[in-house]
């Protein structure tokens, strides 16, 4: 009883004490700062960058058209990305006279144009287009690398603007651009019931569009070959699912090697653009092989009774994400390139499906069904932080833009007179929204930088 | 009248001696500014240039160079394409339609089409469409086609906020224009004594706390969801869809999806901030140690939390890392600065001293992006005392990206 009258007595000087010590000590930084300044900053907004492109100085013959149609699509292609917006040019204040000329960095101050590009478009002697440009950062006043100029004919004015917004895109976000790239997909038309499909290819933003084959059969899931040349594809040409291989500069086709009374189908080029990884079903099983595409040797990576599809190489070609039910439900497991024991990475609920490893090597991007909903998604390679981007009716089949950011994918609306269109999707879930193909339109596969 | 004397004497001396010195100081001046018009001193040096000769060629021209072969000056003009060699010995498959007439497995819809083809055509030949530079000639859809627009109802929604920020933002009134700052629209008052300025409201943009994506949001209602996921190989018409279009049944209230929300950041409470401030005014005023001043600048009592916090978040509004790659996102940049006594960053000064955690070419985009930031927001000067210039004179602001990678 004693004590515990006593102790509260004794404690307070000691509290005192520890108080006084307390204060000594998170009181001196504040009293005597003794050196600059120092604050961290850890939070930031995330918004598109208002940039400026004004219309590129035409001479030595190029009308104005062309050289506001290559500005324009610049500015298109930047302002795609989500990343970027434009100031219009109705907001200017500065007019860009002349390509050499000192830039009026107040002008572009003052309607808060971050970044700068400036540029001028010639025709040469040869009648070939020469298009030269500057980035500009505004506020502190200094170019983004240097100028460059890129010469072309005058119908290849949409790749030079495309070539001049990637470099644009790459040396403000220091990470490659996309724009140069081409897109072949399944184009789909007639009614659901009775579709015509046949391959068709594009630029990534849906201009140029051409086909490679014709629609007497059906063809599945193309994809390109890691130099754009050729294109995987399968088709029922011969009634039944079979893995063809199409060079894009002749629209030449041949089919590879396969058992009879077997489908073959989900090819995907490795990295060294020479080996082949499908899958073939046969007696009611489907596993996992590899073929070289000259020799025609096979080599079976999986033999698990269950379902094995939808293989990706890692970009090192050192392991295959794919998808397999063996424990009931489609997850995705990772295995090494030559076949052995896989591990799967995808714990969440639902079905999971079509996994395609990113270019970068960071993330998986994949199908998932879930509450009957299907999303895109992306995990990293070891299956954690999965992230859905997109819900909705039918999404599926995601497929990587080059420089790992984007990804475009399938989104089928419901309905008997439901319509596959192309999508697009930042990586983190922003700037959905859908690519113009001109009609039904699925599978898609994007080429490499070209 | 002495003493008068000697006063006005050496004022008489000094007004000589002030007006040599006027003299001398225009002289000079006349003769620096004559220099800098004629002496070249404005005449802009010209730029570095790098001259890249990058052709840009067309695409049947880059077909035919990947594959090999001469490249095409017109595309109409492409001969047909000889068969390609075939590169790998088929004797194994065989493609004759008879052994694959009645396959064992299900076959899709338009496989009876081209079953009954006893010989596989090959496609017409659409290489010059393929190669073509020509805009894009689109067939015209037939009569029974699909719509080339999926349904309004499905099409992405605009997200509600393209900003994202540390703190929500509403979306401002309709005539509010956006700033960093808010303020009431002013109305000039002839009847006030203090005449004040006509001036717009102002408020920030609208801004969410994170990014939220399409999956994240509730599901839309009266959507009639697949029971399957539709089998590619073998679609089949969904009759079921066309019932429930026909006659829509009432559906249960859809459930919002249940995504893992991450859970709340603590937010700086302004509680906690005004103790801070309280606790470091009564530390300043206990303390037997003045703070050590800069040597040419006015000594002053140090800067309190909330004013440190007033610009760190002033700082962070402008602190833009949308258009940052992943790797410069993983980037912590140290940046230092001066500041005029006007609260301004003085740009000349802006420098990385130090960065962690990325590549040389990742920090030099985080520092840009760290570099606008400081020149942006502190354009207007940053809402610091002058009377402790000395400790806010020199800055230097660690950017760490960490918290923004999760957004």
């Amino acid at each position: 009883m004693m004590a515990r009258f006593l102790a509260p007595r004794y404690l307070a000087p000691r509290f005192l004490a520890l108080l006084a010590l307390c204060t000594s000590v998170l009181g001196a930084p504040a009293v005597a700062q003794d050196g600059p300044l120092r604050l961290e900053i850890t939070e930031g907004v995330i918004e598109p960058m208002p940039f400026a492109v004004p219309t590129f100085v035409p001479g030595g013959g190029t009308s104005g058209q062309v050289a506001q149609d290559i500005s324009s699509l610049i500015a298109a292609d930047l302002s795609g990305t989500g990343l970027f917006r434009e100031i219009p040019a109705s907001a200017h204040i500065s007019r860009v006279t002349s390509f050499s000329s000192p830039v009026q960095f107040a002008d572009w101050k003052a309607v808060n144009a971050q970044a700068l590009v400036t540029g001028a478009v010639e025709t040469d002697a040869s009648g070939r287009l020469v298009v030269q440009f500057r980035v500009w950062d505004v506020f502190s006043g200094q170019e983004l690398g240097n100028g460059q100029q890129f010469v072309g004919t005058a119908a290849g004015w949409r790749r030079i603007a495309h070539k001049i917004a990637d470099q644009v895109y790459s040396r403000i976000t220091g990470e490659g651009g996309y724009f140069d790239s081409r897109v072949v997909y399944v184009s789909e038309t007639g009614p659901k019931d009775q579709r015509a499909k046949r391959l068709a290819i594009m630029d990534y933003d849906g201009a140029n569009v051409s086909y490679l084959t014709d629609s007497s059969s059906l063809v599945l899931a193309p994809r390109f070959s890691p130099t754009g040349d050729r294109i995987l594809y399968t088709s029922y040409e011969s009634g039944f699912p079979r893995i063809y291989v199409l060079d894009v500069a002749s629209v030449n086709r041949r089919s590879l090697p396969a058992q009879q009374g077997t489908m073959s189908f989900a090819p995907r080029f490795a990295p060294n653009g020479q080996t082949v990884v499908y899958s073939v079903e046969s007696g009611g099983n489907t596993d996992i092989y590899t073929m070289d595409i000259n020799s025609g040797a096979a080599q079976r990576l999986t033999s698990a009774p269950s379902i094995e599809t939808a293989p990706s190489f890692s970009p090192d070609g050192s392991q295959i994400v794919f998808e397999s039910d063996r424990t009931g439900r489609n997850q995705l497991y990772v295995m090494s390139a030559g076949g052995g024991e896989a591990r799967r990475i995808s714990n969440g609920e639902g079905n999971y499906g079509t996994p395609v490893w990113s270019p970068r090597g960071d993330l998986i991007a994949f199908t998932k069904q879930s509450k009957s909903r299907f999303h895109i998604g992306v995990m990293r390679t070891d299956g954690s932080e999965e992230r859905l981007l997109t819900a909705s009716f039918l999404d599926e089949g995601p497929t990587w833009a080059p420089n790992g950011r984007v990804i475009m994918f399938t989104r089928e609306t419901q309905g008997a007179a439901g319509q596959a269109g192309l999508y697009s999707v930042d990586i983190t879930g922003r700037n959905l929204r859908a690519v113009p193909t001109g009609g039904g339109a699925s599978d898609p596969s994007w080429s490499p930088l070209q | 009248m002495r003493a008068a004397r000697r006063w006005t004497r050496p004022k008489a001396e000094a007004r000589s001696a002030v007006n040599t010195g006027q003299i001398i100081s225009g002289a000079g001046h006349i003769g620096l500014i004559g220099w800098m018009m004629f002496g070249g001193w404005f005449t802009s040096r010209p730029l570095d240039f790098q001259v890249t000769e990058v052709t840009a060629v067309s695409y049947e021209e880059y077909a035919a160079i990947v594959s090999g072969a001469a490249v095409q000056d017109d595309a109409a003009e492409i001969a047909p394409p000889a068969p390609l060699e075939p590169e790998v010995p088929q004797d194994a498959p065989d493609l004759t339609s008879a052994a694959d007439a009645a396959p064992e497995t299900p076959m899709p819809d338009a496989a009876p089409e081209t079953a009954p083809d006893p010989v596989p055509q090959p496609p017409a030949p659409l290489a010059e469409a393929e190669v073509s530079d020509e805009p894009p000639t689109m067939e015209q859809p037939a009569q029974d086609m699909a719509a080339l627009v999926p349904d309004s109802a499905l099409r992405p929604q605009q997200r509600p906020a393209e900003r994202v920020a540390p703190q929500q933002v509403d979306p401002p009134e309709p005539d509010t224009a956006v700033d960093d700052v808010v303020r009431e629209e002013a109305v000039p008052d002839e009847a006030a004594e203090t005449p004040r300025e006509e001036a717009e409201a102002t408020a920030p943009e609208a801004a969410a706390t994170e990014i939220v994506t399409e999956a994240e949001q509730p599901a839309p209602s009266g959507s009639v969801r697949p029971k399957a996921r539709p089998n590619r190989p073998a679609p089949t018409p969904e009759p079921e869809t066309q019932t429930a279009e026909a006659a829509p049944a009432p559906e249960p209230a859809p459930t919002p999806a249940p995504e893992p929300e991450p859970a709340p950041e603590p937010a700086p409470s302004a509680d906690s901030g005004g103790i801070e401030d309280a606790l470091a005014a009564a530390l300043g005023a206990a303390s037997e140690t003045p703070a050590p001043a800069a040597p040419s600048a006015p000594a002053g009592p140090p800067l309190t939390s909330g004013e440190k916090d007033g610009m760190r978040i002033a700082v962070q509004n402008c602190w833009n890392v949308g258009s940052l790659s992943s790797d410069a996102l993983a980037t912590t940049v140290t940046v230092a600065f001066e500041m005029s006594q006007d609260a301004k960053p003085i740009d000349s000064t802006i420098r990385m001293i130090d960065s962690t955690g990325g590549s040389s070419g990742a920090a030099k985009q985080a520092y840009e992006a760290a570099r606008r930031a400081i020149i942006r927001c502190g354009a207007r000067g940053f809402a610091l005392p002058v009377e402790k210039y000395a400790s806010w004179r020199n800055v230097e602001l660690t950017f760490n990206p960490e918290n923004m990678r999760i957004k």
